[in-house]
């Protein structure tokens, strides 16, 4: 479903993503993992282009990211992305957050839209708080918000950025279930993360990523257990 | 006990000549509304070439960056009242203007350019990851503007935009310079009849600052207001 190719990425004289091959397949779950600064963050903003790649292609269903254009919103909305620090919309309610995109970007009426949010609300286990703020949110119930308002676009992957490390540990649970539940509903996931436990559970196929390359990918048995590479033993003595 | 009736003839003679004799307060409240109307009519114009500019210095075209940021620099870094008379004589060389429309033309270009560094500073102080939560949802630049980022501005550059006018309200009184009668004018005008250097400038200070204190008083509340849904 999304093919990576020789993926480049720079900032200024600073080369972070030194060529980065990769295929996700549909329904997969991919746990991306690595050191602090290894590129990880800047790989997944590549994937909705909110990183523009220096070098290198990525195909969506065949379709080349790159010659895109103006036509990048629409591919936007085919792609979920939830991040470290939540970014829901503070001046909104919940379900106006849950709502915005799809009244305005899929001209879904308002009524409808709110019977879909009402449904996804309760799927993230927030069933009754429509009308709260983000601001009136803990960080666990603002992480859900944010997934629920991106899967109001129906995307076809759904890529997140470190979703709980902004959380205190006891909201971490239950943003990774509702992640775990919507990964055993075969929605293809890209996931960033430290949780090296919801990794080895839940990941297809483990990327472990060092110095802006992909040093080591494989199942979680092969690489949590067997892994072949010395970095990647040193890197999971170390977090694990 | 003589002292006390010393004090009360001064007063009450200052009182008499500054404010009573020829209905003088006449003269005060007249320059209020003048300098009141100035400020408003310059506050409009500098909303307005505020957008304009905050909106040239964002976009991408290089040539509309550069001049706004010219304009933008040429006054900031000179003095209000060296530009109040330069446009004064630019103007009245060429138009009909009356003396009134000539000040708020004055004020609104140096206005703008505070106006629009304060729109530009409210944008910017909104959260990057808003942008970027937005286009990922699949909006454009444009909308993602519109719906997230400007309403959330908003709450930033309200509150900025009454204390600049507060500052331009009290900036407006350099309209003399100009001949404008306005309210620190008035205040000369009087002076130079009465000889009274003192009372009529503190009548002037004390109406600058009941009109100041109405406005802070609601820039308070409005600060209020704004900072509820953060
Ligand atoms: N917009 C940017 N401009 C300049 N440098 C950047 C930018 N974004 C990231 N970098 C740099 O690129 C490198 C990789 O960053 P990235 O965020 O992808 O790492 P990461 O693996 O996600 O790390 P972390 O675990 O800390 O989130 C870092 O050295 C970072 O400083
Ligand atoms: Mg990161």
């Amino acid at each position: 479903m999304i093919k990576v190719v020789n993926l480049h990425k720079s900032f200024g004289d600073l080369e972070v993503l030194k060529g980065i091959d990769s295929e996700i397949k549909k329904g997969e779950v991919v746990c991306v993992i690595g050191a602090s600064g290894s590129g990880k963050s800047t790989f997944l903003r590549c994937l909705n282009l909110l990183e523009e790649p220096t070098k290198g292609d990525i195909y969506i269903d065949g379709v080349p990211l790159m010659e895109l254009g103006k036509n990048i919103n629409s591919l936007r909305q085919r792609v979920g992305m939830v991040f470290q620090q939540f970014n829901l919309f503070p001046h909104m309610t919940v379900m106006e957050n849950v709502t915005l995109a799809p009244i305005k970007l899929k001209r879904m009426l308002p009524e409808e839209a709110e019977k879909k949010a009402t449904v996804l609300l309760r799927k993230v286990g927030l069933p009754d708080k429509d009308n709260a703020y983000p601001n009136q949110l803990s960080g666990g119930q603002k992480q859900r918000v944010a997934i629920a308002r991106a899967l109001a676009m129906d995307p076809e992957i759904m890529l997140f950025d470190e979703p709980t490390s902004a959380l205190d540990p006891e909201m971490v649970g239950e943003v990774l279930q509702v992640m775990k539940q919507l990964a055993l509903e075969g929605m293809t996931m890209v996931v960033v993360t430290h949780e090296m436990g919801f990794a080895r559970e839940v990941g297809d196929r483990i990327l472990f990523m060092d110095g802006g390359v992909i040093a080591e990918e494989g199942t979680p048995e092969e690489i949590f257990d067997n892994s072949k590479h010395e970095r990647t033993r040193a890197f999971l003595s170390k977090v694990i | 006990m003589g002292f006390l009736i010393e004090l009360y003839k001064t007063l009450s003679d200052a009182i008499y000549f500054n404010l009573i004799k020829d209905d003088r307060y006449l003269l005060f409240i007249k320059g209020l509304g003048v300098s009141l109307k100035l400020t408003l009519y310059a506050a409009i114009l500098g909303i307005i070439i505020g957008l304009l500019v905050a909106f040239a210095r964002m976009t991408k075209n290089k040539v509309l960056n550069k001049i706004a940021s010219l304009y933008i620099d040429i006054i900031r870094g000179t003095p209000a009242v060296v530009q109040l008379v330069i446009i004064y004589y630019a103007i009245l060389g060429s138009s009909s203007l009356p003396k009134i429309g000539v000040a708020s033309v004055a004020f609104g270009i140096n206005s703008g350019a505070y106006v629009a560094e304060l729109i530009r500073a409210g944008i910017q102080a909104v959260d990057k990851g808003q942008m970027e939560a937005a286009r990922s949802l699949g909006f454009s630049y444009g909308q993602s503007m519109r719906y997230i980022i400007i309403p959330q501005a908003i709450k930033n550059i309200l509150p900025a935009l009454v204390s600049e006018f507060i500052v331009l309200l009290k900036e407006t009184a350099i309209a003399g310079y100009i001949a404008l009668d306005d309210l620190t004018r008035m205040g000369d005008i009087v002076r130079s009849r009465t000889f009274d250097a003192y009372t009529p400038f503190i009548v002037v200070a004390l109406m600058y600052l009941y009109v100041t204190s109405i406005l802070t008083y609601f820039l308070g509340k409005l600060e209020r207001r704004m900072s509820i849904s953060d």
